[in-house]
């Protein structure tokens, strides 16, 4: 499939916050309830639509572990976006977002988009961190909050959607440099500003049928 | 040289004539200028003197300096010439191989080769040191990034795991590195990608931060730059990095087909145009080779199936498989090439159902056109063919029919007797050319690969059976099973015994008509029984006992006991008895313990060196793995229910016999009633299927007469509500009627008022009052005229409504008429439906008579009707 842009993403937060289940419900749309521990670091994909565009998103998720901390730090700063995740049924996974945040801040690219998200949004009767909580933590870290729940798939869609959303209008606001692929985004191969005379409908479905 | 000396006199002084100071004692004064030097050029120059001595006088240097050179990179980082002494003096004493100047006279050879491995193990012992090294790969100056990299590349042949990890986890380590492959200095670029390739050996997580750090993307920049498959050593280095990246990498492997660079793999194979003479470079050769090695990496058969699948689908979509097919076809390709290219193909098609059915179509330009297939197993059956080509046609054509049942019974097809003339040459043909040929390899091919249309395929083992072949002029036919059997006891040569033998391994197992029609062969059985009775003590010749006693349990297994001479007793009798069962399953044992077969087992791919080395298959393997067990089991344990079967009547007593025959007529007895009871059950199965039409027909008529019967009540329905509607209306025009009389009253009594006014006042006039009223009076009497006259329109108003009340009324009263009469006939309805009431229950009584269940709701009719016709009158009355 032709793409109009490629976004790279990474998932960050601490162990058993739902990285890899939010992953799964994403790319495969399927929850599973016992998931192994991620060794460094997995890959995933998927491709959406934003203003009639085709977009590519390629994900990393990343080990929560401290073990593994120094590998995935590594993926910072090639990554457009970044998903910073705790879990609202566990306090300490909250109150570790600091850390997170200060660790990307220092290893990504300014203009990086961090959306936080509070997961596991299901087990409203064990919830430990109010929403109103993760939302005063993202309005005073300049991010995008939102709640989700990789087990019943709400809000997973938005999140990566809307953090793409955030990219995309940086680009047409001219923040980001497309053309440097250290900041995890990419032109797709009919888009390039080498032959923009090119309408890129025509050329994407010519281009079609190869992978996915 | 004379440079070098002429820089050491600048650094040491002129030499004492007569006294020249020995390596050692010079290297010593160079260091210690090196760390004790105030001056920045002092040391600087010592550096440079180290750095030429470093390879001739490597182990004193590498001793006594190590400390000095860390020192430099620590202290000194701000000059880059002094930097790239350093780093240039590191790489002579930790590099792996030893120099041709080298001296060192104490020393074995063997150490020697050590010593680097040594001084890098020191080096790192302080972990900052190579954080250093890597922070010189952002300074541009040629002089410290070149042989920063090189050192790099040294250190982690010297200690591969050691450096991953620290470069792992020191801050951007992979991250500096990758950037060094955009550098525009070709000999940067180069060597960054041979540190590359060192660094990602068998490190997953720095595979991953590789190609997270689009390493993708610049290789094939590079690739591409340098030419493709005409490009020099840089492409191969290239191709080597992505192997490492890929292999056994499922991360990255998703990775590179989610990045649509499976697209990118297409144009590599652009082979040059029919007649052009440039040829194969040996460099070529290479580059092609590891081209298809990172095609194989992504479809290998021990891949995730969905990696494997996926990018399956994707070679074919791009064009990549038609591609590599073409290679496959064209000529003057290298045969290791050739070769190769099969094995890729046969990897991208494997277990791929449309993938493997554009290889059936795929056609070779030949004369006349023949299935590239038939061309290839033309290759296979010819012993000329190079033995590796043939080993991949045979593995392409395994992969060819794996999990593909049309493509198995295609090529069984092609061998049964069939209405229309086979002109061309078929694969089975060629098979069963190879089969009978004198050549013991193209035996083996050809029966293992026969075997893998069968393979879990138990439609066409039965089809297969009916292969007839005619053999000699005048003889009759003889079956294909019967001939493999003859050519497996004629057969001297061990390749042709064992490829056969896996043959009938395949087609007996899970079919019981093959194994009758093997028993039915007299020699069958005998020739299995010496085999794997014999006591010959050859490597493979114990291969040979122990899969015919295989066999043997697989006729056991398998037997539906209906060749009565060898049913499933009576073969397990002859192993206790001939054999012995201890014997029988040792020789069964042989076969796992074998050296080819874990290694046929392990993968799907056999690849023998030589000839003698192709004796077991893949999928006969797993075959064996799989029944063994059942095999064992058959033949240890008794079940009891074998006692009874097992024994004739003539040795039971002549009680027991009695009471055989009892149960045998109790059992006959038991078979005649059972044979009236199914008569009975015909019968009354045809009877009931009468009835059952009966029933349905009376159905019918019954749901008809209930719709009529649903038509006359609508009917009787409309006609109530007609009416109802007349008699609103007279209700209407009733209400009407009084308002309007209520009305004419009040103007009455107000005319009336007013009249009594009139007259009061004309007798006050007539009285004569006072005259000056006279004027008021006029003016009064004048508006009483008014007021009288409008009472009097209002009054004729009043009687022209009377008047059009007492029309409407007069309706009403025809209306009253015409109510009457839709009464009579809504009682002749009434009396219509009870007719059919009173007919309905008839009929209902006749079906229940015949045993047909009548709804309930049937009977409520009536009922219904009488609720709804009273419903109707309420609504008259009110």
């Amino acid at each position: 499939m032709s793409y109009a842009y490629l976004f790279k993403y990474i998932i960050i937060g601490d162990t058993g916050v739902g990285k890899s289940c939010l992953l799964l419900q994403f790319t495969d749309k399927r929850f599973q309830p016992v998931h192994d521990l991620t060794i460094g670091v997995e890959f995933g994909a998927r491709m959406i639509t934003i203003d009639g565009k085709q977009i590519k998103l390629q994900i990393w998720d990343t080990a929560g572990q401290e073990a593994f901390r120094s590998i995935t730090r590594s993926y910072y700063r090639g990554a457009a976006g970044a998903l910073l995740v705790y879990d609202i049924t566990r306090r300490e996974t909250f109150n570790h977002l600091t850390t997170w945040l200060e660790d990307a801040r220092q290893h990504s690219n300014s203009n990086m988009v961090i959306m936080l998200i509070g997961n596991k949004s299901d087990l409203e009767s064990r919830r430990e961190v109010k929403k109103e909580e993760g939302e005063a933590f993202a309005r005073e870290h300049g991010l995008i909050f939102m709640e989700t729940s990789a087990k019943t798939a709400a809000n997973v869609e938005e999140a990566f959607i809307n953090t793409a959303k955030e990219i995309y209008e940086k680009i047409q606001e001219g923040v980001f440099d497309i053309n440097n692929e250290a900041n995890g985004i990419k032109i797709g191969p009919q888009h390039s500003p080498t032959n923009p005379s090119l309408p890129s409908g025509s050329q994407g479905s010519m281009q079609g049928g190869g992978c996915c | 040289m004379e440079y070098f000396k002429s820089g050491l006199k600048s650094v040491l002084g002129t030499p004492q004539e007569g006294l020249q100071p020995t390596g050692a004692e010079t290297v010593e004064r160079l260091v210690d200028r090196v760390r004790s030097s105030t001056l920045l050029d002092d040391r600087r120059d010592a550096c440079r003197a180290l750095k030429a001595l470093s390879r001739k006088f490597r182990i004193e240097v590498g001793a006594q300096g190590m400390d000095a050179l860390c020192q430099v990179l620590e202290m000194d980082r701000g000059d880059c010439e002094i930097v790239g002494y350093a780093l240039d003096t590191l790489c002579n004493i930790t590099a792996s191989e030893s120099f041709e100047d080298e001296e060192h006279p104490h020393l074995s050879p063997t150490s020697v080769g050590s010593l680097g491995e040594q001084f890098t193990e020191i080096f790192i012992k302080q972990h900052d040191n190579v954080g250093l090294v890597l922070g010189f790969l952002e300074e541009y100056d040629f002089h410290v990034r070149w042989p920063a990299v090189r050192l790099l590349t040294s250190l982690l042949a010297n200690k591969p795991k050691d450096i991953q990890e620290i470069i792992l986890v020191s801050p951007m380590g992979v991250s500096k590195l990758m950037d060094i492959l955009g550098d525009s200095r070709e000999v940067i670029r180069n060597d960054a990608l041979l540190l590359l390739i060192q660094l990602t050996k068998g490190n997953a997580n720095i595979q991953k931060i590789v190609a997270f750090e689009n390493a993708f993307d610049r290789l094939f920049d590079v690739i591409s730059e340098e030419g493709y498959a005409d490009g020099g050593i840089v492409v191969e280095d290239c191709l080597l990095l992505m192997l490492n990246l890929l292999r056994n990498n499922t991360s990255n492997q998703s990775f590179f087909k989610e990045g649509s660079y499976i697209q990118r793999l297409a144009p590599m194979f652009n082979l040059p145009p029919e007649g052009d003479d440039t040829g194969w470079s040996a460099q070529k050769v290479s580059n092609v080779h590891c081209m298809l090695q990172v095609v194989r990496t992504l479809v290998m058969p021990g891949n995730p199936a969905q990696v494997t699948m996926s990018s399956q689908k994707a070679m074919k979509a791009c064009g990549l498989l038609e591609i590599l097919c073409g290679i496959l076809m064209a000529s003057g390709v290298p045969v290791d090439i050739l070769t190769e290219t099969i094995n890729t193909v046969a990897e991208v098609i494997r277990g791929n159902h449309g993938n493997q059915e554009y290889f059936a179509s795929v056609m070779a330009p030949s004369n006349p056109p023949r299935p590239a297939i038939t061309v290839l197993l033309m290759s296979m059956v010819n012993e000329k063919q190079s033995f590796v080509l043939r080993c991949s046609v045979l593995y392409c054509f395994q992969c060819f029919l794996f999990k593909n049942e049309v493509g198995q019974s295609q090529l069984v097809q092609t061998l049964l007797p069939s209405s229309t003339e086979v002109a061309n040459l078929t694969t089975g043909q060629l098979l069963c050319g190879g089969l009978f040929s004198g050549d013991s390899l193209s035996n083996w091919f050809s029966a293992v690969a026969l075997s893998h249309a069968l393979v879990e395929n138990p439609a066409q083992k039965e089809q297969l059976l009916r292969v007839l072949l005619a053999t000699n002029v005048g003889s009759p036919p003889i079956s294909l099973l019967h001939q493999c059997t003859m050519l497996l006891q004629q057969g001297s040569k061990m390749q042709s015994k064992l490829g056969l033998l896996m043959l009938l391994s395949t087609w007996l197992a899970h079919c019981p008509q093959a194994v009758k029609q093997f028993l039915s062969i007299p020699t069958s059985i005998p020739y299995l029984t010496a085999q794997a009775g014999s006591n010959e003590h050859d490597d493979s010749e114990e291969l040979v006992q122990g899969i015919c006693a295989f066999l043997m349990g697989i006729c056991i297994n398998f037997n539906d006991d209906t060749v009565t001479t060898f049913s499933k007793e009576k073969l397990r009798q002859i192993v206790e008895k001939r054999l012995g069962l201890e014997t029988f399953l040792d020789k069964m044992g042989e076969v796992s313990k074998h050296e080819l077969y874990s290694k046929a087992a392990k993968h799907p791919q056999l690849r023998p060196k030589q000839p003698s080395e192709l004796l077991l298959d893949h999928e006969f393997c797993r075959l064996f793995r799989a029944l063994e067990g059942m095999v064992v089991r058959a033949l240890s344990s008794k079940p009891h229910s074998d006692l009874v079967n097992g024994s004739s009547e003539h040795s039971l007593l002549a009680s027991e016999n009695s009471l055989l025959l009892q149960y045998k007529e109790l059992i006959r007895e038991q078979d005649h009633k059972l044979q009236e009871l199914t008569q009975t059950t015909e019968r009354l199965t045809v009877e009931k299927s009468t009835l059952q039409r009966e029933v349905k027909d009376l159905k019918s008529t019954l749901s008809q007469l209930r719709d009529e019967n649903m038509l006359l009540r609508a009917q009787a329905n409309t006609g109530l509500g007609q009416t109802t509607s007349g008699n609103t209306l007279g209700r209407e025009a009733f209400h009407m009627l009084e308002e309007v009389r209520a009305e004419a009253r009040r103007w009455k009594e107000q005319s009336e008022q007013k009249d009594s006014l009139i007259c009061k006042l004309e007798e006050q006039v007539k009285s004569g009052v006072v005259s000056d009223l006279d004027t008021q009076l006029t003016l009064k009497s004048a508006d009483q005229t008014i007021a009288s006259s409008d009472i009097e329109r209002e009054l004729q108003e009043t009687r022209q409504q009377l008047a059009a009340t007492e029309e409407k009324l007069a309706e009403l009263a025809t209306a009253n008429g015409e109510i009457e009469k839709m009464q009579k006939d809504q009682e002749d309805l009434l009396e219509l439906l009870t007719d059919q009431d009173t007919r309905l229950n008839q009929l209902k009584a006749q079906l229940r008579a015949l045993g047909e269940k009548v709804d309930d709701d049937d009977d409520d009719n009536d009922e219904d009707l009488e609720e709804e016709a009273e419903g109707c009158e309420d609504e008259n009355s009110a």
